[in-house]
């Protein structure tokens, strides 16, 4: 045990490489108008989108590496039904309380509702006609949703989580696929917080005791890691 | 029937709970991770203290009082093959570690879930019992804050329970981590609840906690300072 560890220390994988690369799930979470575009949600509090504005080219380039390399994509969406039976009170007073409610009407439609304009993804990472795109009404992608089963029924062993924000549903996301059993990792280039520090806690937090839940990493080092798993 | 509501907690961001709306008959107290071994690895022993100052107090008041204990069992291997190369010891299930220190146990009347990874809700009957009691307020404490704590109180609000952190009844893996995961709890108004410290939960308490916690009358064991004193079977 020992020995193994040392010589994982440095792995992308410390338990071992997926099988195939469709057993790979490349999780993209949340890249909708209303956290990263002008005029979405975050935008119309008065928050900075740059931060999850500036995540869209490199996580664009990395969705494109994945599909080339044959990873099984997948996209979420925070929102919730249009009459809002599926939002919790406190969620949706916190928010209120923040400016702007959740079911509120906005500038971009109704805020993080299914359907509304500021809902959808960026358009420079909309997914593609066979992609799996999950809709999710809380933090974690695994909450409330059918994501588990889809991943097993698919051969999903490993996670590779990108996507906004991070300390809040990349977090969430990234330690319930370790709860599950998937070996996961999070591609610190590819995520990205409204707030940098919390962006930068988060990821001190994740990094904590070589990861805990999975390794911190860039995407280029996934990427070669990937290559180098299958020849 | 006609509900008791208890004084509103000074909290951050918000005064807790988000409507005002806390009793006796719909709040508990959710005690993680306080056990012997991380306890001592975690030099928690007065985090551990204050936390049954708050089980005490809440009891007394009528609050029914939750605890989870980590612990891995053998065949429970994706959790431990994954944790143990990287350093990160778990207790193993059944080992002198593994045991609640006796200041931290439910309680009579608790119940006590156990799991092998840091939310502990999954895969076990947590949220089962809470509904069934009728609860939808938490008041939380456990270790690490950044990991059993946070990932626990994270599930909790993914399913809306309205839960308050009780911050010094938590310590981190370290300071600046316990520090960041609290602060990155209030963000947005509240993304995954409120914080605030004991002082203010037992304020709001209809009895005050007066009582050292090594004296604790509503507990059946005395000596919170012997943590290893437990064989738990």
């Amino acid at each position: 045990m020992r020995a193994a560890g040392r010589r994982r220390a440095d792995a992308v994988w410390p338990v071992g490489a997926p099988a195939r690369p469709g057993a790979v799930a490349f999780l993209v979470i949340d890249m909708q108008v209303d956290f990263c575009a002008r005029g979405g949600w975050v935008d119309q509090l008065g928050e900075d989108v740059s931060n999850t504005a500036a995540v869209i080219p490199p996580l664009a380039r990395a969705l494109d590496a994945a599909r080339q390399a044959g990873l099984t994509i997948v996209h979420t969406r925070e929102g919730h039904a249009p009459d809002l039976s599926d939002l919790p009170a406190n969620k949706q007073w916190r928010t209120r309380v923040h400016g702007l409610g959740i079911g509120d009407r906005g500038r971009s439609g109704r805020i993080l509702v299914r359907g509304e304009p500021g809902w959808q993804i960026v358009p420079e990472l909309a997914p593609r006609p066979g992609e799996m795109v999950i809709d999710k009404p809380g933090k974690s992608s695994f909450h409330a949703t059918n994501l588990e089963a889809r991943l097993r029924g698919l051969g999903v062993t490993h996670l590779a989580v990108a996507g906004v924000t991070s300390d809040c549903c990349v977090q969430s996301t990234f330690r319930d696929g370790f709860e599950l059993g998937f070996e996961a990792v999070v591609l610190e280039d590819c995520t990205a917080a409204v707030e940098t520090r919390n962006h930068e806690a988060t990821m001190a937090i994740l990094k904590a005791y070589g990861g805990r839940w999975g390794r911190v990493v860039r995407a280029a080092r996934f990427f070669q890691a990937l290559e180098a798993g299958h020849g | 029937m006609a509900e008791a509501y208890l004084p509103p907690v000074p909290a951050d961001p918000y005064v807790w709970p988000f409507d005002g709306r806390w009793s006796a008959a719909d709040t508990a107290v959710l005690l993680l991770g306080f056990q012997a071994g991380p306890v001592e690895r975690l030099r928690a022993a007065a985090q551990a203290a204050r936390a049954a100052r708050l089980a005490a107090a809440a009891r007394r008041a009528g609050l029914a009082v939750f605890a989870a204990r980590r612990g891995v069992r053998p065949g429970a291997a994706p959790v431990l093959a994954r944790r143990a190369p990287l350093g990160d010891a778990v207790p193993e299930a059944g080992s002198p570690g593994w045991a609640l220190v006796p200041a931290a146990e439910p309680g009579p009347d608790g119940q006590i879930f156990d799991h092998g990874g840091d939310n502990a809700f999954h895969g076990t009957g947590l949220e089962a019992a809470l509904r069934r009691a009728g609860i939808r307020n938490l008041l939380i404490a456990g270790l690490p804050t950044d990991g059993l704590m946070h990932a626990s109180m994270r599930a909790a609000n993914d399913m809306g329970f309205e839960c308050l952190a009780v911050a010094d009844a938590c310590k981190g893996t370290s300071l600046s981590r316990h520090k960041a995961q609290l602060r990155i709890t209030t963000f947005g108004n509240g993304l995954f609840g409120a914080v605030a410290p004991l002082a203010a939960v037992l304020t709001a308490l209809p009895h005050r906690d007066a009582a050292s916690p090594h004296r604790d009358a509503a507990s059946p064991h005395r000596d919170a300072a012997s943590p290893h004193r437990e064989s738990e079977t």
